[in-house]
């Protein structure tokens, strides 16, 4: 078994897990945070994507004994219901999600895009979002709700 | 009571609830607004949010593999691995030995291995005969996921293997072995005749030929599939899975099972995306004898390689067309067959073999028509529902074929489409009449939308806005 302390969405968290086990298996299975998603476990989909010390992370393709000491952030730690991140908001007013499955991932890769930069081109979020699958093809909306926050914000 | 619902008017909704009510009830502010033909929907062009929205972005939706229940057991399916054998042995007692699984099952323990949409041709996991290579032949319950891999690896099986027919023009014919001997292989077959198309094809100024053929296709929801059962203590099982078709699938899971429908809950919550391949049950009777012979609830989450090889995909269609038309392009006869292959299962095979049959003429006046279709078994991935059954295969080739007729005839290949469009009133390929039509008036604002004749337009230079 591997002891793992780590700071999930600011809170510090220890668990013990089998050597084996993914970042993506330990959030969800023993802090039972399930926002992240297992879409295709080999690091192609992006439904887990979580952000490790800032950086976007596929967490099935990450072992949860790497995550010792360092920060983790989920969609959890993102917001709340009544205090939504600007990308929920806009996300939900545009109906950039369908069935939602790749909601989490897709959000987190908005939030490091725009914490990175603050006013990006189409380019910029395709690229930003060219690890996230989403198979309700609606990438479109999604677009277009980053590039929405991206304005309001630099008004 | 007489009430007489009038287009375009408004009905006293306050009068009909009176009469059907015995209090006294406070009038509603309701309004039942019959429907207005030829008028748009006032929902067009109206904004609204999903109401499941706000829980989609913050991570709160919990789809099927989100549910955790203490006590409860990993399952996983080990896979064929060959398309068509005959199993000889079975040996799962290394598996069972290992510390962690608590519980493996084969197909004898399944009290009815077969079922289906349809056909009751597929079994929940395969005993003595294997169709297809994704067949499951054994599965484990472990305390962890994990440990219900490596079983998998344990267990040991044996198989005669036969030559599989995987080419589905191969299987069309009658000397061909069976995949699911002694039934034949052509397990559906269609034919719609309009007109005669002897005089067509006599009457035309040219005849065209061509073969076009589509792939398998899966349907790849970024959810895997999910179930987890769980049973309670007067004998009743409950099932939370990915289920879009959860009474249909309630059906086969009481015939698998061999209990009554009365003592089976599916619930079935957000789906992460469907497109017609979770239309039937998958792992449901699997888990259900795993959860009954362990008392524990189990969950199977498929892999994403199981997405890909042990769940339907869409049907490959080989579609033969010959058209014959006169100088000015317009279509006098056509005659086309269409060969689906079916896969190792019926599934939705005869609905996607209905509407390729009736669709494969094309939104086109054809008076002259013979259209017939197969569908036939083979020992690859079965097929089944994905969007448009079988409709987006035929467009493919009908449109395709008008291409090529309109590049050799010098046609410009929009005119040669509005001259044979569906009109008001045009009967279809089954002779129905048609009503609502506006193919000639979507063709014209599409071509007019995206610059169709325009220089530079359309050739691929990005010329969408």
């Amino acid at each position: 078994m591997v002891r793992v302390s780590l700071t999930v969405n600011g809170e510090k968290r220890d668990a013990e897990v089998p050597p084996e086990t993914t970042l993506l298996r330990m959030l969800r299975e023993a802090f039972n945070l399930t926002g992240a998603k297992l879409g295709c476990d080999v690091g192609d989909c992006g439904a887990c994507t979580v952000i490790v010390d800032g950086k976007l992370v596929n967490s099935c393709l990450m072992l949860a004994g790497q995550v010792d000491g360092r920060d983790v952030l989920t969609i959890e730690g993102l917001a709340t219901a009544d205090n939504l991140h600007p990308i929920q908001k806009v996300f939900e007013e545009k109906g950039s999600l369908q069935c939602g499955f790749c909601g989490p991932g897709v959000i987190l890769s908005a939030k490091w895009l725009l914490d990175q930069n603050p006013d990006p081109s189409v380019p910029d979020i395709r690229d930003a979002l060219s690890g996230n699958l989403c198979r309700c093809t609606g990438y479109t909306k999604m677009i277009e709700a980053i590039q929405t926050i991206a304005r309001e914000r630099t008004v | 009571m007489e009430t007489t619902t009038k287009t375009g008017t408004l009905v006293e909704a306050e009068e009909l609830l009176r009469a059907r009510t015995h209090s006294p009830l406070v009038p509603l502010p309701i309004e039942v607004r019959g429907p207005e033909p030829n008028r748009q929907t006032p929902a067009v062009g109206q904004r609204t949010t999903r109401p499941d929205a706000r829980t989609h972005g913050l991570g709160q939706t919990k789809y099927i593999d989100d549910f955790y229940v203490p006590g409860m057991l990993y399952a996983k399916i080990k896979r064929a691995g060959v398309a068509s054998a005959r199993i000889t042995k079975v040996d799962t007692s290394e598996a069972e030995a290992m510390p962690g699984v608590v519980a493996v099952i084969t197909g004898k323990d399944i009290p009815v291995n077969s079922f289906g949409p349809s056909l009751k041709d597929q079994p929940v996991l395969a005993h003595e005969r294997v169709f297809h290579a994704g067949d499951g032949v054994a599965a484990v319950a472990a305390v962890t996921e994990q440990i219900a891999a490596d079983a998998l690896e344990k267990i040991k099986i044996e198989y005669e293997e036969f030559a599989p027919v995987l080419d589905p023009l191969e299987s069309l014919k009658l000397e061909t072995p069976g995949v699911h001997a002694p039934s034949a292989n052509i397990y559906g077959h269609k034919l719609i005749k309009k007109g005669d198309i002897e005089k067509g094809f006599a009457e035309s100024y040219r005849i065209f030929e061509a073969s076009f053929r589509t792939q398998m296709v899966e349907h790849v929801p970024l959810e895997p599939h999910s179930s987890l059962a769980q049973w309670d203590a007067n004998g009743r099982l409950t099932i939370h899975s990915t289920l879009g078709r959860i009474t249909l699938g309630r059906a086969d899971i009481a015939r698998t099972l061999g209990i009554p429908m009365s003592r089976i809950r599916i619930i079935a919550t957000v789906v992460g995306g469907n497109f017609g391949g979770k239309n039937e049950i998958t792992t449901e009777p699997v888990i259900g004898m795993l959860a009954k012979k362990t008392g524990r609830p189990v969950k199977c989450t498929f892999t994403r390689p199981e997405e890909f090889y042990a769940s339907t995909t869409r049907h490959p269609i080989i579609m033969d067309y010959k058209t014959g038309v006169t100088k000015e392009g317009k279509i006098l006869a056509r005659k086309v067959r269409l060969v689906l292959d079916g896969g190792a299962y019926c599934s939705w095979s005869e609905t996607t073999l209905g509407k390729a049959c009736i669709l494969c003429a094309g939104p086109y006046e054809i008076e002259n028509l013979v259209a017939e279709a197969f569908v036939v078994y083979t020992n690859k991935t079965m097929t089944g529902a994905m969007r448009g059954f079988g409709a987006p295969q035929v467009c493919f080739g009908y449109e395709s074929h008008m291409d090529d007729m309109a590049k050799a005839l010098g046609i410009d290949p929009l005119e040669m489409r509005l001259r044979n469009v569906l009109k008001e009133g045009s009967l279809s390929p089954t002779s129905q009449a048609l009503h609502s039509v506006v193919v000639k008036e979507s063709l014209l604002q599409a071509a007019k939308r995206f610059g169709w004749n325009v220089q530079g337009a359309g050739q691929g230079q990005g010329a969408l806005p």
